[in-house]
């Protein structure tokens, strides 16, 4: 199935243009400045680092960086078509899908989360363990994710 | 002359010692990418707020996220700095490279602009009326500035060596 893909007129676009590939892996690190950068932003906003952020715009930021993780899963998927064969047995790669499904469902609870905490808030963040537990979680899954990203060229 | 003092930055031995590490420079890339997203995600809300959006967002949380903008700066900049000594021939003749550098110095000019002429306006900005023209002209140019500071650097192995 993997070598299938690679030979899909867009996989062969992405791996023999000039332009492709690297023009991909831009777009890649720009979805990757939006989602980790604003998530973290949030998480250091929760573990109380980053004063002034109260809930409802913190969750429109939220929204923000869906909009990065779409950049990045459809620039990633066309990245990844390229070179099917190989990614799909690179560790480092196979860790960062991981990584990255863990931020996302953290991000997903912090939303909820956060929602659920307007109304009795007071127009502040909270300030529980379970935050403080989420937003450390979720600064930890960018940063291993980042690490493995970057670490799939060396293995 | 540019390229003579990139041949002797890359004869030092602490140059040496940067590209022949096995740990060094993928170390130096993950810290480089993790700097770049505090840089671009504190940028990008501060922006966006200066340009007019994100009106929820009490401007005085700009001041409070420079701080973090400076610390991915800071990062970018030791990391930047290591990648450079590390392979100064490869990256002085580099196109990519010498327009990124181009763009990082008009975005500090624009910084500069920013203290100057914008900072100490932000306490009297009315939350239902848009940041001034400067402002919002700031906000713009440092948001496409640091986009394509980012587009070309990631695009430096693969463009001409001039």
């Amino acid at each position: 199935m993997f070598e299938w893909l690679e030979y899909t007129s867009v996989a062969l676009w992405v791996g023999q243009s000039s332009w492709g590939y690297p023009f991909l892996l831009s777009l890649h690190a720009i979805g990757l400045a939006i989602v980790a950068g604003l998530f973290s932003m949030r998480d250091l906003s929760l573990l109380g680092l980053i004063r002034g952020l109260t809930p409802a715009p913190l969750l429109s930021l939220s929204r923000l960086a869906w909009v990065g993780f779409l950049i990045n899963a459809v620039s990633g998927g066309l990245l990844f078509c390229s070179q099917a064969t190989v990614f799909v047995e690179s560790k480092p790669f196979l860790l960062k899908l991981v990584f990255i499904a863990c931020g996302m469902i953290t991000a997903s609870i912090i939303q909820t989360h956060l929602r659920e905490s307007i109304p009795t808030s007071r127009n502040r963040l909270p300030r529980d363990c379970k935050t403080i537990f989420l937003a450390a979680s979720s600064l930890m899954m960018w940063f291993l994710a980042i690490t493995s990203g970057r670490l799939i060229a060396y293995a | 002359m540019f390229y003579r003092i990139a041949e002797q930055i890359a004869e030092l031995p602490f140059s040496v010692w940067v590209s022949t590490s096995t740990w060094i420079w993928p170390t130096m890339e993950i810290l480089h990418f993790v700097g770049l997203s505090l840089l671009l995600g504190s940028l990008l809300i501060i922006d966006l707020r200066m340009a007019g959006y994100l009106s929820a967002i009490q401007a005085s949380l700009i001041e409070r996220l420079l701080p973090w903008t400076l610390v991915g700066f800071g990062m970018n900049l030791v990391t930047g700095v290591l990648f450079f000594v590390g392979d100064p021939t490869r990256y002085i003749v580099n196109v990519g490279f010498q327009i990124k550098i181009l763009l990082i110095l008009i975005a500090g000019l624009n910084a500069i602009f920013y203290y100057w002429r914008v900072r100490s306006t932000i306490g009297a900005w009315d939350p239902d009326v848009a940041p001034p023209l400067i402002a919002r002209t700031i906000a713009y140019v440092s948001i496409s500035t640091w986009t394509a500071v980012l587009l070309l650097g990631r695009l430096i192995p693969y463009v001409g060596t001039g």
